[in-house]
């Protein structure tokens, strides 16, 4: 594919799954209510659902997708590993522990969650660093990514132990939360969560020329003058940052991170400059789509967001498994 | 489970309740039972160790390992699943009789009984707010057909906007909510203060108007002997001008 196709289409896919996102829904509204809603005329419940409930949920999913795939491509190329992604290198679990912790305390307000998040990915990607200091003396990509695994597992436990006396209700809604939802989006967290892909996502585009070299081997950046610890510490500390802002805004969403980066370099992009951004649109349509499925599929219930993610993931995993063995 | 260690005081048998779950609070004697653990996939060592010749479980299935592994030890077991009134009814009959309370129970139920009729003739004529039972926000859980809590409602002069679906405990959106339009949403105490602090939750016309009514969920939330009291609150809820 050439390349400015490949931007105009990821633009107006995007565009289309947003402007999907936002005319469907449980409440089945005619394009000419749609509109009328979003000029803030008509029905004031269809107002309501258009600008109150959709156009915030449309745009939290498209920052989550958006931030879980340049996290996901920084993490693979700066950890030269195909199969990286927050998910399974911890920082989603570490945060997913954080939050948990907090709904058990009886912090479920949307201001208090993503700090106790926060605090629980910070946690993973300092257990992380460690254990591949002590075990490789530096930062091999390989053990941090067995760190990573090891990390989620031990996340897992501790969420079951966290919850193991606890009233169904608040078992239901921890569970619901790490299998990821958009469902609670409004601007204040919309705002928050641009804001921090902004401004991870600019300092790994600021970073995509070590990525590159990173993604060449250690050997190489040495060559080249870049001190490959320290530059691969930065990308992994603020890639796995911004994977955990998504987790605080929308749970744990699976996936994204190790599907998109594959589909934008399928199109011929390779240098970080251009595939990170090319991944942020890629992720955003993914998970706009995803939570479309997730509203629609089955009403008035909502599937969880990330078993939607997880059911396109899982096969796609293990096909790069296997072209990877 | 609470709704059973309520019966079993109410019929008179407290005095050998020799266990309970953490959630079974009424009444003030009830609390000085020991606390055996959960009701769902109870520990069967803390129930055996009471030495009980009855236990009452939730039937369910993730029970029924445990009802097997406490019959094998010799124990009784009833399971129970007590999700409409009528099934309060059979269940107060049924522990009734196991307990050789039987009279106790017929009591029991009869005085529910009346205590709804009671409530029911008093909303009888009166306008029929639509009501939205918040149960939880995440995913957002209502009451549905199939709990007795729609009973409740029903008998109290509401009207559930779910009561179309027939499981007890649906899970729904909140965009189908602000469709369904309701007049009053009813939460506990923390779940109200919650909707009345949320951003999203102001697309619902009711939560913009201040119709979000607090109910006492330690009251109203058991299939128990305490239902006839629980309609009486919601009546007056629903109602304060017309029931006391």
């Amino acid at each position: 594919m050439k390349r400015p196709i490949f931007w105009v289409l990821a633009v107006a896919i995007l565009a289309v799954l947003m402007i999907l996102g936002v005319s469907w829904g449980t409440v089945p509204l005619t394009p000419r209510a749609v509109l009328a809603a979003l000029a803030g005329h008509g029905d004031r419940n269809a107002i309501e659902i258009v600008r109150a409930l959709r156009l915030p949920r449309v745009a939290l999913a498209a920052l989550v997708g958006a931030g879980l795939g340049v996290s996901g491509a920084a993490l693979q190329g700066s950890l030269r590993n195909a199969l990286a992604e927050p998910y399974l290198l911890g920082v989603s679990g570490g945060a997913a522990v954080g939050a948990v912790i907090g709904v058990a305390l009886g912090f479920s307000s949307a201001i208090a969650l993503p700090l106790f998040a926060f605090a629980g990915a910070a946690a993973a990607i300092a257990t992380a660093i460690l254990i591949a200091r002590a075990a490789g003396g530096r930062a091999d990509p390989r053990v941090l990514l067995m760190a990573g695994v090891i990390i989620g597992a031990f996340a897992n436990a501790a969420i079951m132990v966290v919850l193991s006396g606890a009233p169904a209700n608040t078992m239901r809604s921890a569970l619901w939360w790490m299998m990821g939802s958009a469902a609670a989006a409004d601007w204040p967290q919309v705002a928050w969560l641009a804001g921090y892909t902004v401004l991870a996502g600019g300092a790994l585009l600021w970073f995509s020329r070590d990525i590159d070299i990173l993604a060449l081997g250690e050997e190489s950046a040495t060559a080249l003058g870049v001190d490959a610890e320290r530059a691969g510490r930065r990308v992994f500390l603020v890639s796995s940052l911004l994977a955990a802002a998504t987790v605080a805004a929308a749970g744990l969403v699976g996936f994204v991170g190790l599907v998109v980066p594959h589909l934008v370099r399928a199109a011929g992009i390779r240098r970080h400059r251009a595939l990170l951004p090319g991944a942020a649109l890629a992720g955003a349509s993914l998970v706009v789509l995803a939570d479309l499925v997730a509203r629609v599929a089955h009403p008035p219930a909502e599937l969880p967001l990330g078993a939607v993610t997880a059911l396109v993931g899982v096969p796609f995993f293990l096909v790069q498994l296997r072209r990877l063995s | 489970m609470p709704a059973t260690t309520e019966l079993l005081f109410a019929i008179g048998a407290g005095p050998r309740v020799v266990g309970r779950t953490p959630w079974d609070l009424w009444s003030d004697s009830a609390r000085r039972v020991a606390d055996v653990g959960v009701g769902l996939r109870p520990n069967i060592e803390a129930v055996l160790a009471r030495r009980p010749d009855l236990v009452l479980l939730y039937a369910t299935g993730e029970n029924r390992a445990a009802a097997q592994a406490l019959r094998a030890a010799g124990v009784a077991v009833i399971a129970l699943r007590i999700d409409r009134v009528e099934d309060f009814r059979r269940a107060a009959r049924l522990i009734g009789m196991a307990t050789g309370d039987s009279a106790r129970a017929a009591a029991v139920v009869d005085s529910v009984d009346r205590t709804l009729a009671r409530v029911r003739s008093r909303t009888a004529g009166l306008p029929r707010p639509t009501v939205f039972w918040h149960v939880w926000d995440a995913p957002i859980i209502t009451i549905a057909r199939g709990s007795f809590l729609d009973e409740l409602l029903t008998i109290a002069g509401g009207r559930n906007i779910y009561e179309d679906l027939s499981q007890p405990s649906p899970q729904v959106s909140l965009e189908d909510i602000v469709r369904r339009d309701p007049d009053v949403i009813l939460a506990g105490p923390d779940g109200a203060a919650r909707i009345r602090a949320s951003a999203t939750w102001r697309s619902v016309r009711a939560v913009r108007e201040g119709h979000v009514l607090v109910v006492d969920t330690s009251l109203i939330g058991h299939p128990s002997v305490r239902m006839g009291e629980a309609a009486t609150v919601l009546a007056h809820l629903l109602h304060p001008a017309v029931v006391q």
